[in-house]
C-alpha cells in the first residue's frame, strides 16, 4: 500500500524556522522513509508519531534515509532508538542510510552504529 | 429574549441621546446580566442590529447585511477563541508540571563536590532549561578512592527527571560494594532498560581514581570521550568510549581502562551539550575545547570549568545547544 | 416537508455549497440569522475535518422533527482513519492543538454524537431545534 504524507512544523515563535519532511515510499517489500529537515525537541515528536504508524511485520524491510537531515540531536537518536526496539521486537528490518559526517560519529560514539544496521553516505557516481 | 432587546435598545438609545459616560458605563454593566442569561457575543450583535432598526426606524438593507456578515464571523471568532484558550490553559499545565519535576529533581540531585588534597575537582553543569538532563555523582570511600559519574538523560520533563532518580538510587546502592565501573555500568544499564519507555537512555561516563596510586580507571557507555591531558609532552589524548548507551538492550557489556596520572595531568569529561555546537562540526569543537583548556591548564580545576563554560557560551553568542557540563580531575 | 440533502465533501468548494445547502434549509425551517450561522459554522467545522482527516466523505442534511418542534440534523461520515479516544477528542482540556475542534461544536449545537471505528471511518451527526 503506498503511503504518502508529508508534514511541515514550525516552532512556536522561536528564532529559527525548524522545519521537518518526512515522505513514504514504497518499493518492493522495501518502505523507504525519507525525512529531512531538523530533528530536535520540537520536531521528534511528529517524526515518532509518523514512525510508530508503520506496520511492522517480518516481511517488510524499513529504510530511513536521513542524507537530507541537517541536524539532529538526542533526542532524534530517543525516535530511532524506539523504532529499533520496536521493530527488532516484531522481527523486522531496519536500516538507516545517508547519514553525514557527524550523523556517524554519533551513531559510532553511543554504539548504536555497531547494535544497528548502516550505510554511510554514498557520493554518487 | 424580548426583555433584552428592550434593555438593550434602552441603554443603547440613551447613550445616543445622552452620550455620557454613565450610559456607556450602564451598558458595560449590563453585560453581567448577559453572560448570566448564557448570551453569546453574535446573540448581542443580533439584538444590536435590531435596537438599532426600531431606533433608527428601520435600517438600510445593505448595512443588514453588514451585521449578517459581523454575526457569521463571531460565530466562528467564538469557536477558534475558545480553542486557543484551551490551549494557553494546556500550556500553563505543562508549565506548572515541568516546574514541580524541575523541583524535585534539583533536590534530589544535589551533589557535593569532595575536596581531596591529593585530586584538585572541578564542576560545572548548567541546563539549558529549568530541568537539567545532565547529572553528576560524586563518592568518595574509606578505601580511598574518588569516584564520578557522569550522565546525560534524552528526554525532559518528568519521564526524565524519575530516570535520572533512578541512576541516582542505582549508584547508591552500588557504593556499598566494591565494584568496578564496568560492572557498575552494566547494572545501570539493566535497570534503566527496564522501565520507562523505549526512547528513554541516557549516555555515561564513570571512573574510579585511585587517590594512592594515581590511577584512573573508567568504563563508558555511549558518552561523548573524555578527555586526558598530559603535562609532560603537553598534549591532549581521547579516552576511548566504546560502550553502547544504558537502556538499549537488556545485556550490555563495558570495556573498562585504566590510566596512570601525573602530576598536573588533568581528565576533562564532558557531556555533549559541550561538544555539539551548531554551526561547528563537532571535531572543530573538541579541537577548540583542547585549545581553550590548554591556555587554562595553570589554574584550578574549578576555575578551569567556569572559564571554559564562559568561553564557549561566549562563541556561541550565549545561545547553547543542550545541557552543558564539565568535570575535571586534575593531580 | 420532507427534506434530505446529501453533499459529497472532498474539496474546500465543497464546503461552501454544503454550507448553502444548510443555510438554506435552516431558513425555511424557521431559524433565525444566529443560529443559521451557528448551524453552518458546525457543518463548516465537520466538513473540515473531513478534507483534513479523511479526504473524502458525505454531509447529509435533514429537517427533523418531533410531536413539539422542528429542527435540523447533520451528519458527517467519512471512511478515514477514525478516531482511536472519542472521549478525549470531546474533552476542552484535552486539545492537542487546533484539532477536530468538536467540543466547540458541540457548543453551536444542540446535540453532537459521534460513531468511530479506527481504520473504518467516523461519523458525527448534529441536531439544533428551534428555539
Amino acid at each position: 500500500m503506498m503511503k504518502k504524507s508529508g508534514i511541515i512544523l514550525y516552532s512556536h515563535g522561536g528564532a529559527l524556522n525548524m522545519e521537518l519532511n518526512i515522505h513514504f515510499h514504497k518499493e518492493n517489500n522495501i518502505l523507504k522513509v525519507f525525512i529531512e529537515g531538523e530533528i530536535d525537541t520540537f520536531t521528534a515528536p511528529k517524526l515518532r508519531d509518523e514512525l510508530e504508524a508503520i506496520d511492522i511485520d517480518s516481511l517488510v524491510f524499513i529504510e530511513l534515509d536521513l542524507s537530507k537531515v541537517v541536524y539532529m540531536d538526542s533526542t532524534g537518536l530517543g525516535v530511532i532508538v524506539a523504532i529499533y526496539k520496536k521493530v527488532t521486537r516484531q522481527d523486522g528490518n531496519l536500516k538507516l542510510v545517508g547519514l553525514s559526517n557527524r550523523l556517524e560519529r554519533l551513531f559510532a560514539i553511543t554504539g548504536l552504529s555497531e547494535l544497528m544496521n548502516i550505510e554511510a553516505d554514498v557520493k554518487v557516481v | 429574549m424580548e426583555q433584552l432587546l428592550r434593555d438593550y435598545k434602552q441603554f443603547l438609545s440613551d447613550y445616543i441621546t445622552n452620550l455620557k459616560e454613565q450610559n456607556l458605563y450602564n451598558g458595560q454593566n449590563y453585560v453581567r446580566q448577559l453572560i448570566q442569561k448564557n448570551v453569546a457575543p453574535e446573540d448581542v450583535i443580533n439584538i444590536h442590529r435590531k435596537a438599532v432598526d426600531e431606533i433608527f426606524d428601520g435600517l438600510p438593507e445593505s448595512l443588514s447585511h453588514a451585521y449578517d456578515f459581523l454575526i457569521e464571523v463571531m460565530v466562528q471568532y467564538g469557536l477558534k477563541t475558545r480553542e486557543h484558550q484551551s490551549l494557553l490553559v494546556q500550556k500553563e499545565e505543562l508549565r506548572i508540571e515541568m516546574d514541580i519535576a524541575a523541583r524535585i529533581q534539583n533536590i534530589l540531585l544535589k551533589t557535593t563536590i569532595p575536596k581531596l588534597e591529593k585530586l584538585d575537582i572541578g564542576m560545572i553543569s548548567e541546563p539549558i532549561r529549568k530541568m537539567n538532563g545532565d547529572y553528576v555523582h560524586f563518592i568518595y570511600d574509606e578505601r580511598n578512592d574518588l569516584s564520578v559519574a557522569v550522565a546525560d538523560v534524552v528526554g525532559k520533563g518528568v519521564p526524565a527527571a524519575l530516570c535520572m532518580s533512578m541512576v541516582k538510587n542505582g549508584l547508591e546502592t552500588l557504593e556499598y560494594g566494591n565494584y568496578e565501573p564496568s560492572y557498575i555500568l552494566q547494572v545501570l544499564n539493566r535497570i534503566i532498560e527496564k522501565s520507562v519507555d523505549d526512547g528513554m537512555f541516557v549516555s555515561s561516563f564513570y571512573g574510579r581514581y585511585d587517590l594512592e596510586k594515581g590511577i584512573l580507571t573508567y568504563s563508558s557507555a555511549g558518552h561523548e570521550p573524555a578527555l586526558y591531558f598530559n603535562s609532560n609532552d603537553g598534549s591532549f589524548y581521547d579516552l576511548e568510549s566504546k560502550g553502547l548507551l544504558l537502556g538499549v538492550m537488556p545485556e550490555v557489556k563495558y570495556p573498562q581502562f585504566n590510566i596512570q596520572l601525573e602530576e598536573n595531568d588533568f581528565i576533562m569529561i564532558v557531556t555533549d551539550g559541550v561538544t555539539e555546537i551548531r554551526n561547528y562540526e563537532v571535531a572543530e569543537s573538541r579541537k577548540l575545547l583542547k585549545e581553550i583548556a590548554f591556555t587554562l591548564r595553570h589554574l584550578s580545576a574549578q576555575e578551569m570549568c567556569e572559564k571554559i563554560y564562559v568561553e564557549l557560551q561566549r562563541l556561541q553568542d550565549y545561545n547553547l545547544n543542550d545541557d552543558f557540563t564539565i568535570v575535571i580531575l586534575k593531580k | 416537508m420532507k427534506t434530505i440533502l446529501e453533499v459529497s465533501i472532498h474539496t474546500e468548494s465543497d464546503i461552501i455549497t454544503a454550507r448553502q445547502v444548510a443555510r438554506e434549509t435552516a431558513k425555511s425551517i424557521g431559524f433565525d440569522i444566529v443560529d443559521q450561522a451557528r448551524i453552518v459554522t458546525a457543518l463548516g467545522e465537520v466538513a473540515k475535518n473531513i478534507i483534513m482527516y479523511a479526504h473524502l466523505g458525505f454531509i447529509t442534511i435533514r429537517f427533523i422533527e418531533n410531536e413539539v418542534n422542528k429542527g435540523i440534523s447533520i451528519t458527517a461520515v467519512d471512511k478515514g482513519p477514525g478516531i482511536l479516544d472519542i472521549k478525549s477528542v470531546l474533552d476542552e482540556s484535552n486539545t492537542k492543538g487546533l484539532g477536530a475542534g468538536l467540543p466547540g461544536v458541540r457548543r453551536l449545537m444542540d446535540t453532537l454524537e459521534i460513531e468511530s471505528d479506527v481504520g473504518k471511518g467516523t461519523k458525527v451527526r448534529m441536531e439544533k431545534w428551534l428555539r
